[in-house]
């Protein structure tokens, strides 16, 4: 089932909720909806799932427009941040509820029931009622629930949210693979974007009602369209420095009171042509501590991840994160060389928060 | 530390009896301060702007009142940290603290004419009981009764009318005020005579008197020291129900006798006994005062009124309520603060409006006999008409208490509007549409003010208006059979009560979330 978004317009009363969102969902692809809190990705689900009606803009499954097509009619299945069990049924009341609304004779709804259930390792809870459960069972319910009706497109609204760290770590991985077996068209709403890069194929990144990128998670990651989407998507997050891109000598230079790196060409050439401050960004798996480094600086503080240690280096005022190697033990207060890998440096307008590189 | 102090110090430490006799001293003194302000401050205040006044008056008669036996408490209650370890020491200790307190008290009783030594109405003489009557011993000169020309060897046989024995007569002084005249009828030479004797207050110093409450300040205090804290409560409460209870119980043994004294049941010779079951006639088609109605008509009325509220107020106020806190319509935040005005609406006010509407409602042609004036249905719907305001308000609390995430998924795997709201929603709320049907069920049972307006005639009268009119319409009242009657009303509502408390509750704890 193909989802198009066309100029897709919620406002409550005065307040807008999403404006003029336009995506093209293919069939069985895995797209996430990833954003801060209050940026229009649950209303957005919400109006894919025909609760909300649409101020303005179309919605289309498979070319045909649902905008005033009821939820019942939709053929969607949704799983909800709070399961939205119902407490008064069994699990199997809550799984076959689907089925008996579409009054499915009761053999074959035992059936599905029972295989949707071992599917989601729940085959054994079918008597218990929603409250004897723990929270990765509700889970799993839910999940089977939206699925029994083997739905068109699956809707997900931060269904991770409510569980346990590791719990969420497994569940990552079974939705992902579930999804991929199945193929159905599945919308996934979260905030976190470890969730979003890890599980989806293209990833919708929306802030205040408006839609910043829809790329792969590659593109997002290392072409990020906006100033937004570059700080959102990856942890630690982006350095962003303000600097000024100047050319001479055939050489691009970018500099501000502190600090100065050439930068390649292919990277150069847009932020020089822009007039005044530029913003740059560098992630911080892309700086290091080298003994050959070009710029100076003294390390603020060490925090210690484990696997690479996350160091503050203050270079002039400039504060850069790096990720180093524990092994080399550094310490706050040291002088240290710093390097920049430049072929991944990102330029933006600092005023439309665009990027320079990409559009 | 001599040895003689060392014996002396293992019997009676010291210490706790000067605390004890302390805590008690201030007692005494803190609350005879109080009483000095109370009449020498407030009351003049008072009594400058009030024409009566009697509250300060009340309050320190109570206080002096209580004084002695606060002291007595305090005084076993300093002690009560040792007593387990040193019973026999704290029992020394405490009985002297009474003791010394107790020589305080009356002392200071002796001296402000309190107590025991306050003035008490008298007729100034002394006799004894004889078999024809009371015989005068001896009379003080100038006294009452020397004064209205009682003489010694004096037979008192009567009090006005009613034959009268020392006791009889002691009992009539006391209750006398100040100047009361006793008409005594005597017998002197063999001749009756007629002397009225007036009452006066005269000192009674009587030392004599102090020595019962001696005993019964010893009594309070032992009390207090062995009384185990944790019934203080209880003991509190019961006391406040008694007069609750004990109405109760009358109701009960009112409608197995023909008459009661009191709480006592008696029988026609006014001996205690007399257990009948004729007030209970009615049951079984019996008279009730001579009436010939049938009790179960009218229970079934009664009946008709409150299951028809029950099932109108749950369906209206369920949809209703639904309707409120899941629906965006015009005018619905004006609906929902006019719904809380409506309930706090006295209804008596719409009583005579009402009239006009239903007595109009009963012209329509066929709908009419069953809803108009002087017909229980139509009754039935004024009374639901009052109980929706808080039906609607209480339902729509329970319904914001359901997320808004059960919804949509039950609208997302396919059901229908309708087949959420049945289906999904009010298996949530059936502990508070459970408490809802109750209260309307008991508020229609019980219903009398609208009842007794919009009904004539025994066709239509329920329960609580045929007790109004046992009451109001015969003469005299036979309670022992309005009793009945009321114990037979209160039956269905006992039971309710009884099996579905905890639901109730739900409904009075604000309509939350009505599930436990």
């Amino acid at each position: 089932m193909q989802v198009k978004i066309e100029s897709l317009t919620k406002k409550f009363g005065n307040v807008v909720g999403v404006e003029d969102i336009n995506l093209d969902i293919k069939d069985g692809e895995f797209v996430a909806f990833l954003g801060p809190s209050g940026c229009g990705k649950t209303t957005t689900l919400l109006m894919l799932a025909g609760i909300y009606k649409p101020t303005e803009g179309y919605i289309r499954f498979d070319d045909r427009i649902v905008n005033q097509v009821p939820p019942r009619e939709r053929n969607i299945g949704m799983v909800f941040q709070s399961y939205a069990l119902y407490p008064h049924m069994t699990v199997f009341g809550n799984i076959s509820y689907p089925l008996k609304l579409k009054n499915v004779p009761k053999k074959e709804q035992s059936e599905r029931v029972s295989r949707v259930a071992d599917v989601m390792g729940i085959g054994g809870l079918l008597d218990r009622r929603p409250g004897q459960l723990s929270g990765g069972q509700q889970q799993r319910v839910a999940l089977g629930r939206a699925l029994v009706k083997e739905p068109d497109v699956l809707l997900f609204d931060e269904p991770l949210s409510n569980l346990d760290a590791r719990l969420r770590l497994t569940m990552r991985g079974e939705i992902k693979h579930l999804q991929k077996e199945l193929g159905i068209t599945s919308i996934y709403v979260t905030h976190d974007q470890v969730e979003a890069m890890t599980m989806a194929d293209r990833i919708a990144v929306m802030s205040g009602g408006h839609l910043q990128a829809f790329d792969s998670p590659e593109e997002v990651y290392d072409r990020p369209k906006t100033l937004f989407v570059a700080g959102f998507v990856g942890n630690p997050p982006m350095n962003l420095v303000t600097v000024e891109v100047s050319h001479s000598d055939g050489k691009y230079i970018a500099q501000n009171s502190s600090l100065k790196v050439e930068v390649p060409a292919e990277r150069g050439k847009q932020p020089a042509a822009h007039n005044g401050d530029v913003t740059m960004g560098i992630r911080p798996e892309d700086v290091s501590i080298t003994a050959d480094g070009e710029l100076d600086g003294q390390i603020f503080v060490v925090e210690p991840l484990g696997r690479e240690d996350l160091i503050d280096v203050r270079i002039g005022d400039n504060s850069i994160l790096l990720l180093a190697d524990p092994e080399a033990n550094h310490k706050a207060g040291e002088n240290v060389k710093v390097h920049m890998d430049m072929t991944q440096i990102q330029f933006f307008d600092p005023k439309t928060e665009k990027s320079l590189l990409w559009t | 530390m001599t040895a003689q102090n060392q014996s002396t110090q293992n019997l009676i430490d010291i210490s706790i009896l000067t605390t004890a006799i302390k805590n008690g001293l201030i007692v005494v003194v803190g609350m005879s301060v109080i009483v000095l302000v109370l009449l020498g401050v407030f009351k003049p205040i008072l009594a400058s702007v009030q024409v009566v006044e009697s509250v300060t008056t009340s309050i320190s008669q109570f206080l002096i009142l209580i004084i002695p036996f606060i002291a007595y408490i305090m005084s076993g209650s300093s002690v009560r940290s040792i007593v387990k370890d040193r019973p026999l020491q704290a029992i020394v200790v405490s009985v002297i603290t009474t003791f010394i307190l107790f020589a305080v008290i009356s002392t200071g009783h002796f001296i402000l004419k309190l107590g025991t030594f306050a003035p008490t109405s008298s007729i100034q003489m002394t006799f004894v009981d004889e078999d024809e009557g009371i015989r005068v011993e001896s009379v003080e000169a100038g006294g009452a009764a020397d004064e209205a020309g009682v003489q010694v060897g004096d037979l008192i046989i009567a009090l006005r009318r009613d034959p009268i024995d020392r006791s009889g007569l002691m009992a009539q002084v006391a209750q006398a005020q100040v100047d009361t005249p006793l008409r005594l009828r005597m017998m002197r030479d063999d001749e009756e005579i007629q002397v009225t004797v007036r009452t006066v207050l005269a000192d009674a110093s009587d030392v004599a008197g102090l020595l019962p409450s001696l005993v019964v300040a010893v009594a309070v205090t032992l009390i207090a020291i062995i009384w185990p804290a944790q019934i203080t409560p209880y003991v509190i409460l019961l006391t406040i129900l008694a007069p609750l209870l004990l109405g109760y119980i009358w109701l009960v043994i009112a409608t197995f006798s023909t008459r009661t004294e009191g709480i006592l049941p008696l029988d026609g010779q006014g001996n205690i006994g007399g257990f009948t079951l004729e007030n209970w006639n009615f049951l079984w088609g019996g008279d009730i005062v001579g009436l010939n109605v049938s009790i179960w008509q009218i229970t079934l009325n009664s009946l008709v009124i409150a299951l028809s509220m029950t099932v109108i107020v749950l369906l209206v106020s369920s949809m209703a309520g639904y309707a409120l806190s899941r629906m965006d319509f015009r005018g619905r935040k004006l609906f929902l603060s006019f719904t809380l005005i409506l309930h706090g609406f006295p209804a008596v006010t719409l009583l005579i409006p009402i009239f006009f509407v239903i007595a109009n409602l009963g012209r329509i042609p066929i709908v009419g006999e069953f809803i108009g004036f002087n017909k229980s249905v139509g009754i039935a719907l004024v009374m639901v008409a009052f109980e929706l305001p808080l039906g609607v308000w209480l339902m729509k609390g329970f319904f914001d208490g359901i997320p808004w995430d059960i919804e949509r998924s039950a609208m997302i795997d396919g059901a229908s509007r309708w087949r959420v709201y049945w289906e999904i929603l009010l298996p949530q709320i059936r502990p508070g549409l459970l408490a809802l049907g109750i209260f309307a069920f008991l508020g229609g049972w019980n219903a009398f003010l609208i009842p007794k307006t919009y009904s004539t005639g025994a066709g239509t009268v329920n329960l609580p208006v045929f007790l109004s009119q046992l009451i109001d319409e015969t003469a005299p009242v036979n309670w022992n059979q309005v009793a009945a009657v009321g114990l037979f009303q209160l039956i269905p509502v006992f039971v309710i009560f009884i099996f579905a408390q905890e639901y109730l509750l739900n409904i009075y704890a604000g309509g939350t979330k009505g599930s436990s």
